[in-house]
């Protein structure tokens, strides 16, 4: 009884999982399954044989590939840019003197929240008239700016020991010096948290980059999987082929930094409420 | 550090390193300054400048190559005066009324069921993982795995309902199902990050607390009104905001599922104003909905600020 007790708890939970995941695993299946027993009623779990042409159509009548090199280009792009930009106005609100310092970052800090996809009109016509439409700084920049950023890493900045600043001055190191030896090395867990925040955001931006990307080379996975979704009606096996290795990046990476991920995401979401 | 000092004053005058960042130790406003122009500039023309062009353009009619016609508030007016734009509105208010109590309600409830039951690390991290998983997908994969599995004819959620006896009203070409299948694949999509903020949260509550509350005898249901909502609070609020933002922003999913069908039904704001733009090329008043959905998720900022505080976050 006490064992029952016990496991109950468990049970439950796993259940509950499992229903959680059923639309991952059901995705995973159908991208396997030869067409007629997609649509098969009942549904089959177990296909009677497993297909790879799906997966064949997906990369060759497709620029699958093309995509996803798009997506790594576009996601590091913005990564380490706003990494870069985010981690030097931080450091001003957090450790430098100056006027107007405070009533800026409020400022920002109202901002912060404000999505900008919900500019894409001006922005397409401010893109067009750089010639940064299809491109990937055009896709890339209206994302590096993220106020959230700032306040991130200040917020992190702010509670670092201002002795170990001291003794950087005192052996003449310059407000850069400090920032680059005493700061960045110690600020590693916040940077990992933000970079993957960012990261994520990249990969899966939707909205401004369906506007900005129309070329069929030139489109990241989620623009790509919306095209190849509008040129079909209902061809489920093909678009869970698609759908499937299309999150294939993010699960094996998931699957190795699984706990990093997760206390990252914590990091960010519970850094911000402050 | 040594060698990089040595080469750089090789260029320069002995002594003027040391002057310049003697200079800028004491006018640490001009550094603090400098340190922040790659952030503005960035911000600045490309989150700012769109704000105010996007006024601009909003305030004038778009005619091809014969460029701008100043026309006041005639977007505004035509705007308001349109029943579509109305439709959109009333749709993005009911789906986030769906969607927000959505995503905080299972949030919670997993947080709660891991921080509670999950006694052992091993056990609980996979359960964790593949509640939090669907975060990282992009919506796109998100709207394909649904509108199969929502399918009317072959979908495995009606194949199941169907099955258990249940009613089997075809969710997405269903008007009034249609924002309420909506809300919930969202919320099973925002749900995992929700949770692990909640359980971030949790493991700070002093576990005294508890083992108090049990010597005085209060039940569950107590602890849960009386310890864990007034200390999660924070957390709480803070996905509240994030939350409300998320819904009235809502565009991938609804684009991909069901185009704003059946008929207007499930066409919200963002919705309208892509389609506004980008299939009717009526630019002026696609700007002015932009205007005014930046309004409303700014104001639902503030509020959202004014509740959570702004004194805390600057010490």
């Amino acid at each position: 009884m006490r064992r029952i007790k016990r496991i109950l708890p468990y049970i439950v939970m796993y259940g509950v999982a499992f229903l959680w995941m059923i639309p991952i695993l059901w995705m995973a299946d159908t991208a396997f399954k030869p067409d007629d027993e997609i649509f098969s009623s009942p549904p089959k779990w177990i296909p009677s044989h497993f297909t790879l042409d799906h997966v064949k159509e997906v990369i060759t009548e497709w620029p699958f590939l093309k995509w996803l090199l798009q997506s790594v280009i576009v996601a590091t792009t913005v990564t380490f840019g706003s990494l870069i930009v985010s981690t030097l106005a931080a450091y001003s609100f957090a450790r430098l003197q100056w006027r107007g310092r405070d009533f800026l970052f409020i400022f920002f800090l109202i901002f912060m929240l404000l999505p900008f996809e919900l500019n894409v009109i001006p922005l397409f016509f401010q893109m067009s008239k750089f010639g940064w439409l299809n491109t990937v700084p055009g896709v890339a920049l209206p994302m590096i700016a993220m106020p959230i950023g700032v306040f991130l890493l200040r917020q992190f900045f702010i509670n670092i020991p201002r002795e170990l600043e001291d003794a950087a001055r005192i052996d003449g190191c310059s407000s850069f010096g400090i920032l680059w030896k005493v700061i960045v090395p110690i600020s590693k867990p916040v940077f990992g948290a933000f970079g993957m925040f960012m990261f994520n955001m990249a990969w899966n931006e939707f909205f401004w980059s369906i506007i900005c990307l129309q070329k069929s080379d030139l489109l990241t996975l989620p623009v790509g999987l919306r095209h190849l979704h509008g040129a079909f009606d209902i061809n489920y096996g093909l678009f869970m082929a698609a759908a499937f290795m299309a999150s294939l990046p993010s699960l094996f990476i998931f699957l190795i930094l699984r706990r990093q991920i997760i206390r990252g995401f914590t990091l960010a979401g519970a850094g911000m409420k402050g | 550090m040594t060698t990089r000092t040595g080469s750089s004053a090789k260029k320069a005058p002995p002594g003027f390193r040391k002057k310049l960042s003697h200079f800028l130790y004491r006018h640490q406003g001009i550094e603090g300054v400098l340190y922040i122009i790659p952030f503005v500039v960035v911000w600045a023309l490309f989150l700012a400048w769109p704000v105010i062009y996007g006024i601009y353009i909003s305030l004038h009619e778009w005619q091809g190559l014969r460029g701008a016609k100043f026309v006041g508030f005639d977007n505004y007016i035509e705007l308001f005066t349109d029943p579509r734009f109305w439709n959109a509105f009333a749709n993005t208010l009911k789906f986030s009324a769906m969607v927000i109590p959505l995503i905080m309600f299972f949030g919670l409830l997993f947080a709660l069921m891991l921080w509670g039951w999950g006694r052992t690390r091993k056990g609980v991290a996979l359960i964790q993982a593949s509640m939090f998983f669907p975060y990282l997908l992009t919506i796109s994969i998100i709207a394909l795995v649904w509108r199969w599995l929502l399918d009317g004819d072959y979908g495995l959620i009606l194949w199941a309902l169907r099955s258990l006896g249940l009613p089997t009203p075809t969710f997405l070409s269903d008007t009034f199902w249609v924002l309420p299948a909506l809300a919930f694949v969202t919320a099973w999509w925002l749900a995992g990050y929700r949770m692990v903020v909640f359980q971030a949260g949790l493991e700070d509550i002093p576990q005294d607390l508890f083992e108090a509350a049990k010597i005085d005898g209060t039940g569950p249901w107590k602890q849960f009104l009386h310890i864990i909502v007034p200390l999660l609070k924070p957390s709480l609020l803070f996905s509240l905001v994030l939350t409300i933002i998320a819904g009235f922003r809502t565009f991938g999913q609804v684009l991909m599922m069901t185009e704003g069908g059946p008929g207007r039904s499930s066409e919200v704001l963002a919705l309208y104003l892509y389609q506004v733009g980008f299939d009717y090329f009526q630019i002026g008043k696609a700007a002015a909905s932009g205007v005014i959905l930046l309004l409303l998720v700014l104001m639902m900022t503030l509020i959202g600020v004014r509740i959570i505080g702004l004194k805390s976050e600057l010490q």
